[in-house]
């Protein structure tokens, strides 16, 4: 059974591996190959460790295939995923590989999980090369046993010629294993036909599981250093603009334990105005923060409420200028002066919390030279160079060490919280942890900004769709942190892709405009983040809730409406690799999940169905998927009650079924809790829930009936932690309508807001 | 000064009384399997047993467990595998996994309160355990598949 | 006719004659001080005997303060009137009792006189143990004489002029106390008298259960019918009390032995101490004390009801479990529910059922704050088990949110419209003691 190795400080690498190592960064290989005879060199003869063919794994002595992942595992299970893409392709059986949670280091080149990117990245460069140990082992292991490599074969770890066969490890052990691949013969490895698949598409026991039923998993909680000062920040007011005017802290003097109090300096501008409380154990820091009064010089954010950002962003879109176009069709104007009809409709999301387990965490310490910051953390190339900048000192003298993290969901790509840590222990001269207590971390957090959209439609005749613009303006988190992911639109002007992407749909709908605006009150006051599902969590609210509203307005079937415009013509034709077959896939779900949830059938009284589609996160890495609500309303109190959840995903090739199901049940459910049980509200500069008594994420007694179902596709493997997300508040919502005939346009959906749009109906 | 028992183990911390017991767990004996999620006893990450009930341990003074028995994850089952920990892995239950050793500590209770859980008796019982990941279904079938395997005559009570 | 002079002259001299008389009776004379007598010189069986009784009356409770040897007194009691520290009573020849005789010592139990004449505050409860029996008092005089002695001065009383002066006592014992064995009550049977004996003698029970009037004293006629002590509600023990199911004999004589009964829930606060000391008295003399309230509360003719109600409150313990949008019921359902759910006919000992606890049935909210507030250690209701604290967690909303949300779905009774100052009261009180 494989098993995760968990590097910690405290592990020693190898030599051999080490003097490889240093070969291969300094050769810079893209694929991380050793140069010519390099690794052959530096080994010594008899004794070698392992064969590493390429950084992406090594096979040892005993046939063990440890697997490097620099994916931060956070309930994907990313890493038995990919290690199980190269261990396809090695041949080797499941039960020998072990997985290796790498710390940041450059030569893995961009540290990075989200996006639902992980596979989808990965997938060809794993296969590669596995493909490529396959066949140096192949080679050697023939020559061990005196054979032409043609009449070998690889399976279970094993080169096998007729009745003659030599195991990996023997080959490791007794062999020369010098094979190097150019790039070039990289790039054109041949990867196994679907058929031979064997571990592809088959549901393999995750390597994370057992250990987080036994509580040996770690996270960056749980990390710990002799010698250690536990420490727990003073948060200020706003996220931004606040700077310490004065400490007070004689009221915690007389905690037992607390040792003292510290504005940070911080020349990253990451977190002004924190100040670090200081003690010997957790609890007495937590007792001494309470306790320390800090006068702080406010920024004018605490003028700044929920509803200031939606009436700016309202402005914004009322203003033809500003904004970044990503598509603007000639002839839209025209179309819309020419309608036979239009249609347009505003909608709203509220401020939304990450509200992962583990509350944001790090342990900092300097040690042989090097800074060690100890935490769970989604982007490390994002963060290293703010640390940089944040102690002063080259990146290549800050490492970030690798634990589980206790929910992601877009929190850990912002690792802001790794520099207070920093420069706390840069400060005291000693190993910092710093916690989080909860209501630190909601008063933290880089939530989801509220966003304001409006979209129109223009008719022709018989309700024929001619033209549609999408004007939406929120946070951009991408431009208020990762400015060089942001991206190019029309005439050059940069965008917040996370901010947009969903509003690029591949509906047919004539001439098409789409503007993101950047709402800059929700960027100044405070830090807006990447949520899971993040720009289609709220433009996909708005498109499927407006293309159920024009459906309806033109007489049409919601369904058969919107099949109708996914008829994959120009644009929205597709492309290979990544989107072979276009909106022709996202009609299929369309129709597919239609009639799995018995569409057009009877309903009882006040229940409907209700359907939403989508094609996941980004056009360019297309998951298809459409999900159908079943809820009933009752109208005296406004409650909605979701029954059931019908979705049917094409996320092309499967690389592991039970966690795909696993991820479209969470992402479902994390919209289900979205769209009804969650949602704060930004108030004078801060959001209004600090903990559980307040703020509902959901929970075992709200999850309804769930039938999940996924195409099969040998296409390319597409991402699916975030897709299952955004479909389902446009489905309830289209659902509700269908039930009592009551428009929502404002997520979350709450009973006052039902009795509303029922009494705005009537 | 209090002194009780851990996993069977006995220890005596030098703390103040009100000092939650997740932290004393935690830092003081250094089990680190229970976790810490909101403070205030609504997320039941810090879930762990004391006298054999399941109890949130961050809002449980040290002073109050004078005496008693406390038991965390690692004490559940010396090898990891209790019925509910088998079937966590069988049905692959964990994402994250942060929230999962209190979701398990509180499950061993609910099977010996209720051998034969209905969906109401999980909905009422896990209703403190907040799953983020959502992996809801999964630990709901773990449970029953626990149950069955508990009744059939499985150890563990 | 009498001049106005003379009338005047007339009642002052009244006024002196009443106030020697006064003095006439409130003159105790003072017991000689002895030398302790050894410890060997009690035999055995009796100081075993006064340990069972000792705890039956839990002695302990009132005369230990925490950091102070046990018995040692030093122990703060509010009263309305001011705070009064209890005595020590280990055999100290400096600081009491040592030098106290068995006489003294019966005379203190049962007149409330101490052995230098004056008389003892009833804060100390000699009104209930003026009905002990000779052979116990000599019980409890070899236990206490076989104490290990501690010397520890006497606290001053925080009681203001003119409620300091003992001997006004006199008036207030003319008044209330009314001296006397136990006398059985020949209708009844030998157990219930056996519980008639302990409950108003040995273990006090009236001292908190009873109203007591505006000079401290209990009310006879109210016997039992409940009242405030220390911020909790002690409830009534009458058939007033307003659990929906009837104390019975097997539910009190569980509640006092195992500190948790099925039908009404755990031990807890005040009642911690009562569970600890009668855990030394023999099993027949609980199950006596059980019985004698059974008939106090008319639990049988009660007892009609009660299966409607456990099947009412069962039917409860479901509520706000599953999806619900009710915040408040989120909230009990997430904080609570994890251990207060029951399903099938009956709760489970280990499930503290909420809808049949008298805590939600109250006037006053004030058990269930202190319980939400505090939680309940291991040394309290059932032995090794702990209910949470919800106080540093919970704000003065979330704890008032969850009291209205039970009181209004697991009872038919009106809302308590003190929520917010009795919570406030009761967390200052916590604090207080930190």
């Amino acid at each position: 059974m494989g098993r995760l190795l968990h590097r910690s400080a405290c592990d020693v690498m190898p030599l051999s591996r080490r003097a490889f190592l240093i070969g291969a960064s300094a050769g810079g290989f893209a694929f991380g190959f050793a140069g010519p005879g390099l690794a052959a060199s530096e080994a010594p003869e008899t004794a070698a460790a392992a064969f590493e063919p390429t950084i992406w794994y090594r096979i040892d002595r005993d046939g063990i295939v440890a697997v490097n992942i620099i994916r931060a595992e956070m309930g994907q299970h990313v890493g038995t995923a990919l290690a199980r893409i190269a261990a396809d392709e090695l041949e080797v059986d499941w039960a020998n590989v072990r997985l290796d949670a790498v710390d940041s280091n450059p030569k893995w080149g961009l540290m990075v999980t989200g996006g639902s990117w992980s596979i989808w990245m990965t997938f060809a460069l794993f296969s590669r090369a596995g493909a490529a140990g396959r066949i140096a082992l192949i080679d050697e292991g023939a020559r061990l046993l005196g054979v032409d490599a043609a009449q070998c074969t690889a399976r279970g770890g094993t080169v096998i010629a007729g009745d003659r066969a030599i195991s990996y490890g023997d080959i490791v052990r007794r062999g020369d294993l010098s094979r190097t691949f150019t790039a070039d013969e990289l790039a054109r490895m041949p990867i196994k036909p679907a058929a031979e698949r064997r571990l592809i598409g088959r549901t393999v026991p995750a390597l994370d599981i057992p250990a987080k039923t036994d509580g040996t998993a770690r996270y960056g909680i749980d990390a710990k250093v002799d010698g250690m000062v536990y420490a727990r920040p003073k948060i200020p007011p706003t996220r931004n603009g606040c700077t310490v005017r004065s400490i007070d802290d004689s009221a915690a003097r007389s905690v037992k334990g607390y040792v003292s109090s510290l504005a940070l300096d911080d020349p990253s501008g990451t977190v002004p105005g924190w100040v670090i409380v200081f003690a010997e154990t957790y609890p007495a820091a937590i007792r001494a923060a309470d306790r320390v009064k800090v006068d702080w010089a406010v920024s004018d954010a605490t003028a700044v409420s929920e509803q200031d950002i939606l009436d700016h962003g309202a402005k914004q879109i009322a203003d033809p200028q500003g904004g970044v176009m990503l598509v603007d069709d000639d002839g839209l104007d025209a179309a819309f002066r020419a309608a036979k009809s239009t249609l347009a409709q505003t909608y709203t999301t509220s401020s939304v919390l990450h509200f992962q387990l583990e509350p944001v965490n790090a342990l900092a310490f300097e040690k042989d030279g090097i800074f060690e910051i100890h935490t769970g953390n989604q982007w490390q190339s994002l963060i290293l160079p703010v640390l940089s900048k944040a102690l002063g000192l080259p990146q290549e003298r800050i490492v970030l060490r690798t634990y589980y993290l206790g929910g992601g969901f877009g929190r850990r790509l912002n690792g802001d919280y790794t520099v207070p840590a920093a420069l706390a222990a840069k400060a005291l001269g000693k190993p910092v942890k710093m916690l989080l207590t909860r209501t630190d971390d909601m008063r933290f957090d880089s939530f989801r900004s509220p966003s304001i959209q409006t979209l129109r439609m223009a008719f022709g005749d018989g309700g024929k769709v001619t033209a549609m613009e999408h004007h939406a303006s929120a946070g951009w988190p991408t431009l208020v942190m990762a400015e060089g992911f942001m991206a190019k639109g029309l005439h050059q002007a940069l965008y917040d892709p996370f901010a947009i992407a969903g509003a690029d749909h591949w509906y047919d709908v004539g001439a098409q405009r789409v503007r993101a605006l950047s709402n800059d009150v929700a960027n100044r006051a405070f830090r807006p983040g990447w949520l899971r599902s993040v720009g289609p969590g709220w433009t996909n609210w708005a498109v499927e809730s407006f293309m159920d509203e024009a459906a309806h307005a033109v007489g049409a079937d919601p369904v058969a409406f919107r099949v109708g415009m996914l008829n994959g013509v120009g644009r929205n034709a597709g492309s290979s690799p990544n989107s072979v077959g276009g909106a022709h896939r996202q009609a299929a779900v369309v129709r597919r999940v239609a009639r799995k949830a018995g569409w057009g059938a009877a309903m009882p009284k006040d229940t409907g169905l209700g359907i939403a589609t989508t094609f996941g996160q980004e056009r360019d890495m297309p998951t298809w998927i459409a999900c159908v609500a079943r809820v009933t309303v009752d109208r005296a109190s406004g409650v909605v009650k979701v029954e059931k959840l019908t979705i049917v995903v094409d996320a092309g090739t499967i690389v592991d079924p039970d966690g795909a199901l696993a991820q479209i049940e969470g992402g479902a459910l994390w919209g289900l809790s979205m769209a009804l049980h969650e949602g704060s509200e930004f108030v004078k500069g801060q959001v209004k829930d600090t903990n559980l008594d307040t703020y509902g994420p959901l929970r075992i007694g709200d999850v309804p009936e769930m039938d999940i179902e996924f195409v099969a596709s040998t296409e390319v493997p597409t991402g699916l932690g975030e897709p299952g997300t955004s479909v389902v508040a446009p489905a309830i919502g289209n659902a509700i309508f269908a039930a009592v005939g009551a428009r929502l346009r404002d997520l979350p959906i709450r009973p006052a807001t039902v009795k509303q749009a029922l009494a705005r109906q009537s | 000064m209090t002194t009780f028992s851990i996993n069977g183990r006995s220890v005596t911390v030098d703390v103040e009384d009100d000092t939650p017991l997740l932290w004393v767990v935690r830092d003081a004996v250094g089990l680190t399997g229970t976790k810490f999620g909101c403070g205030i006893g609504l997320c039941g990450a810090c879930t762990v047993h004391v006298g054999g009930r399941p109890t949130r341990s961050c809002i449980t003074s040290v002073g109050h467990v004078a005496n008693a028995e406390v038991t965390t994850i690692e004490g559940l089952d010396p090898a990891g595998q209790h019925p509910l920990q088998k079937a966590w892995v069988a049905l692959q239950v964990p994402q994250c996994g942060y929230c999962q050793s209190g979701q398990i500590m509180q499950a061993a209770c609910l099977l010996k309160d209720f051998p034969t859980p209905t969906d109401q008796d999980i909905d009422a019982v896990m209703a403190g355990n907040l799953c983020r990941c959502m992996t809801y279904i999964r630990i709901r079938n773990a449970i029953k598949a626990a149950a069955a395997e508990l009744r059939n005559g499985g150890n563990h009570g | 006719m009498m001049s106005l002079k003379r009338l005047l002259i007339g009642f002052a001299g009244l006024v002196v004659l009443g106030l020697l008389a006064f003095f006439v009776l409130a003159y105790e004379p003072a017991i000689a001080p002895i030398t302790p007598p050894p410890a060997a010189s009690f035999p055995a069986d009796l100081v075993a005997r006064g340990e069972a009784l000792a705890g039956g009356g839990y002695c302990t409770n009132c005369h230990t303060a925490k950091g102070w040897g046990a018995f040692a007194g030093g122990y703060a009691m509010q009263t309305p009137f001011g705070v009064i520290y209890s005595t020590n009573i280990t055999p100290d020849p400096q600081t009491d009792i040592g030098t106290w005789s068995e006489a003294a010592f019966a005379r203190a139990m049962r007149d409330g006189v101490a052995r230098d004449g004056s008389y003892l505050f009833p804060a100390f409860p000699y009104t209930h143990f003026t009905k002990l029996s000779d052979d116990d008092v000599q019980a409890l005089y070899a236990y206490l004489m076989t104490r290990a002695p501690v010397q520890a001065p006497p606290q001053t009383n925080g009681l203001p002029f003119p409620l300091n002066m003992r001997v006004l006592q006199a008036g207030w014992r003319l008044l209330f106390f009314h001296p006397g064995r136990f006398q059985p009550d020949p209708a009844r049977d030998a157990a219930w008298n056996r519980g008639a004996y302990l409950a108003q003698g040995l273990s006090h029970c009236g001292a908190c259960h009873t109203p007591r009037n505006f000079l401290g004293a209990e009310k006879d006629d109210d016997r039992y019918a409940g009242a405030p002590v220390d911020e909790w509600i002690a409830p009534p023990l009458t058939a007033a009390n307003p659990a929906p199911t009837p104390w019975t004999q097997s539910e009190l004589h569980a509640f006092l032995r195992t500190g948790v009964s099925v039908l009404h829930g755990t031990a807890a606060g005040p009642m911690t101490p009562v569970v600890h000391g009668l855990s030394t008295v023999p099993d027949e003399d609980v199950q006596a004390i059980a019985a004698y309230f059974a008939t106090i509360d008319r639990a049988a003719e009660r007892q009609a009801g009660a299966d409607a109600a456990v099947a009412r409150a069962m039917s409860y313990a479901s509520l706000g479990t599953g999806n619900t949008v009710d915040a408040d019921a989120r909230l009990y359902t997430s904080a609570c529910a994890s251990c207060h759910y029951n399903a099938g006919k009956l709760p489970l000992a280990a499930r503290p059922d909420l809808a049949l606890n008298t805590a939600l049935s109250l006037p006053e909210p004030t058990n269930l704050i202190q319980v939400v507030l505090r939680g309940i250690g291991s040394h309290e209701g059932i032995s090794g088990v702990v209910m949470p604290g919800f106080a540093p967690g919970f704000t003065d909303s979330d704890v008032a949110r969850i009291a209205a949300y039970l009181r209004r779905t697991r009872t038919s009774l009106p809302p308590w419209t003190d929520l917010d100052q009795t919570i406030a009261s009761v967390r200052r009180q916590i604090d207080a003691a930190r």
